[in-house]
């Protein structure tokens, strides 16, 4: 990708929380009409429509598969059509084939599309299916695995190893909380998490409280994007893709690039900086820092790797309140997973199209005052992958 | 809470209760082989000398088929750990609190496994540990740790 090629123009979402009644068809119909409204052009112009996997839903992922979105959106152009998957990194790794489709010129506009409904199944089926998915079958599972422990076994080996204290880890949470509090589509909008709270939650996997521990929701999101020269005919504000940066590590944790676990911020940070040297801007020329971790301890994590602070010393940071509203470290501005809810694949949409939002000045109430340049990041499985993105609304 | 409170609460069938087991591959096959044997092997490349665990079907370093099963001396470095209390299957259930943990195996390997026989109070991560065998079914034998006693 060469800096500033693709653009984004328009998104849509729909309040994340539990909505049982609301099918994942409805969701994902509903932000498609929104993400096409909001980028000011006609449905016709979409050449191509992709899809991200709705978990554990077997009769979406079909119909994605088969074509039902453009068909039900109306798009009676569309070219291309199907789904991409990589867990919690698809909003990462959807986009990358859409500006794969755009560089071919097989489409002028693509939709991307995310939709959610875990509400329709039990806690049973939830945990039976989701609660392991972060854990390897054979070698994992039968020792009674789950996310939630995956990630108090990183949280407490950083914590260990870098001499972070539960009650910074915490801090993560309450700093989600007031984002949260200032978004209309959060799940915890109307939820006021204190410090005292948030350690006084019942304990679910030591040293994380059940606030530390993600609510899965139901939701949806979806953005219109183009090649950059499209969009500046189309658009006011568009929002450029400036820099990228990526690495995989492992499909288990025991196999982690990074062996000791306080040293993940410093195995990611020359992944983050080539996303930096590509937009040709640094850690200080970011107005928001949009960190999608899905765990407090593993935002922390990804917070070491920005260049805003000593690795290790994140803690410190959120907990003298700089990331939270009017810090001058803005991070994750919609609530991220442990504010907004957690959709699943969709936690990595939900904290772009917020990215994109707070950059064409649409935030709201969250608007950070001027935002320019942003980072942001997306990663799937135990931690598997890590993706960051420079985004903003000029090229330098 | 026993078995029998948590499936008449939960309304739970002998099956909801059952622990999940591994299901071998071709290739992992040996390693629960041995396990039911109460050795803890790790499948080593016999070209290049790399140690895959979970073992895969051939060397990730090289690529090459041939190799051996090499048995641990079972002494192991706790890493790190997390003491589960709430929010996991229900098969688990009768276990809590439990403690999963990652654990740095002598040969080089690291592990998730359970540590038992110990109050996870006392934990420590970098404190040494032992292997010890559970035996789950009699098909199926899990490798856990403990501290070693001084
Ligand atoms: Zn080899």
């Amino acid at each position: 990708m060469s800096k500033g090629e693709f653009a984004v123009i328009g998104t849509g979402e729909v309040p994340c929380g539990n909505y049982p009644d609301r099918t994942e068809f409805e969701i994902a119909y509903s932000v498609s009409r929104m993400a096409i409204q909001d980028a000011g052009i006609d449905k016709s112009q979409i050449g191509a429509v992709l899809g991200a996997a709705h978990i554990m839903g077997g009769e979406y992922n079909t119909e994605v598969v088969f074509g039902r979105l453009p068909e039900a959106i109306g798009l009676r152009n569309c070219q291309v059509t199907g789904q991409t998957v990589s867990g919690g990194a698809s909003s990462h790794s959807i986009r990358r084939t859409a500006e794969g489709i755009l560089r071919a010129g097989e489409a002028e506009y693509v939709l991307i599309v995310h939709s959610q409904r875990f509400s329709q199944f039990s806690m049973n089926e939830q945990a039976q299916y989701f609660a392991v998915a972060g854990s390897d079958l054979e070698f994992e599972v039968p020792y009674g695995m789950t996310y939630n422990a995956l990630a108090a076994m990183v949280t407490q080996g950083y914590m260990t190893q870098t001499g972070t204290t539960v009650e910074q880890v915490a801090s993560v949470v309450v700093a989600c909380n007031r984002w949260a509090r200032l978004q209309e589509n959060a799940m915890f909008r109307d939820k006021e998490l204190t410090l005292e709270r948030v350690l006084g939650g019942r304990m679910v996997a030591y040293p994380l409280t059940a606030y530390m521990c993600n609510v899965l929701a139901d939701g949806g999101s979806a953005y219109v994007m183009t090649t950059a020269e499209n969009a500046r005919k189309v658009c006011d504000k568009p929002v450029y893709i400036l820099g990228e940066g990526s690495d995989y590590s492992h499909r288990s944790i025991i196999k982690s690039k990074a062996r000791n676990l306080s040293d993940m911020g410093k195995y990611l940070a020359p992944v983050a900086q080539k996303a930096y040297d590509e937009a040709g801007l640094g850690p200080s020329d970011m107005d928001i820092y949009e960190v999608y971790g899905s765990y407090p301890g593993v935002n922390l994590i990804v917070m070491d790797a920005l260049g805003i602070c000593e690795p290790g010393r994140s803690g410190a940071l959120v907990e003298a309140g700089e990331t939270s509203p009017g810090g001058k470290y803005p991070c994750s501005t919609n609530g991220e997973s442990l504010g907004m809810g957690h959709t699943g694949t969709g936690c990595g949409f939900a904290i772009f199209v917020e990215g994109v939002r707070q950059l064409q000045g649409k935030a709201g109430r969250a608007q950070v005052p001027n935002a320019r340049f942003l980072i942001e990041n997306c990663g799937g499985g135990a931690f598997m992958d890590c993706h960051f993105t420079i985004m903003g609304n000029e090229i330098p | 809470m026993n078995i029998d409170e948590i499936k008449e609460l939960l309304g739970l069938t002998d099956e909801d209760m059952k622990k999940p087991l591994p299901k071998p591959t071709k290739w992992s096959q040996p390693y629960w082989d041995a396990a039911k044997k109460h050795k803890l092997v790790f499948k080593k490349c016999t070209k290049c000398g790399h140690i895959d665990h979970p073992p895969y079907l051939y060397c990730t370093e090289c690529h090459v088929d041939d190799h051996e099963w090499i048995e641990s001396s079972g002494k192991g470095v706790l890493n790190a750990y997390a003491v589960n209390h709430f929010g996991v299957p229900f098969p688990f259930w009768p276990d809590l609190p439990y403690v999963t943990a990652m654990v740095d195996v002598e040969e080089g390997p690291r592990m998730i496994t359970n540590i038992v026989e110990c109050d996870p109070e006392e934990l420590k991560n970098g404190m040494e540990l032992e292997v010890v065998f559970q035996e789950r079914t009699s098909e199926f034998t899990l490798p856990q740790f403990r501290p070693v006693k001084k």
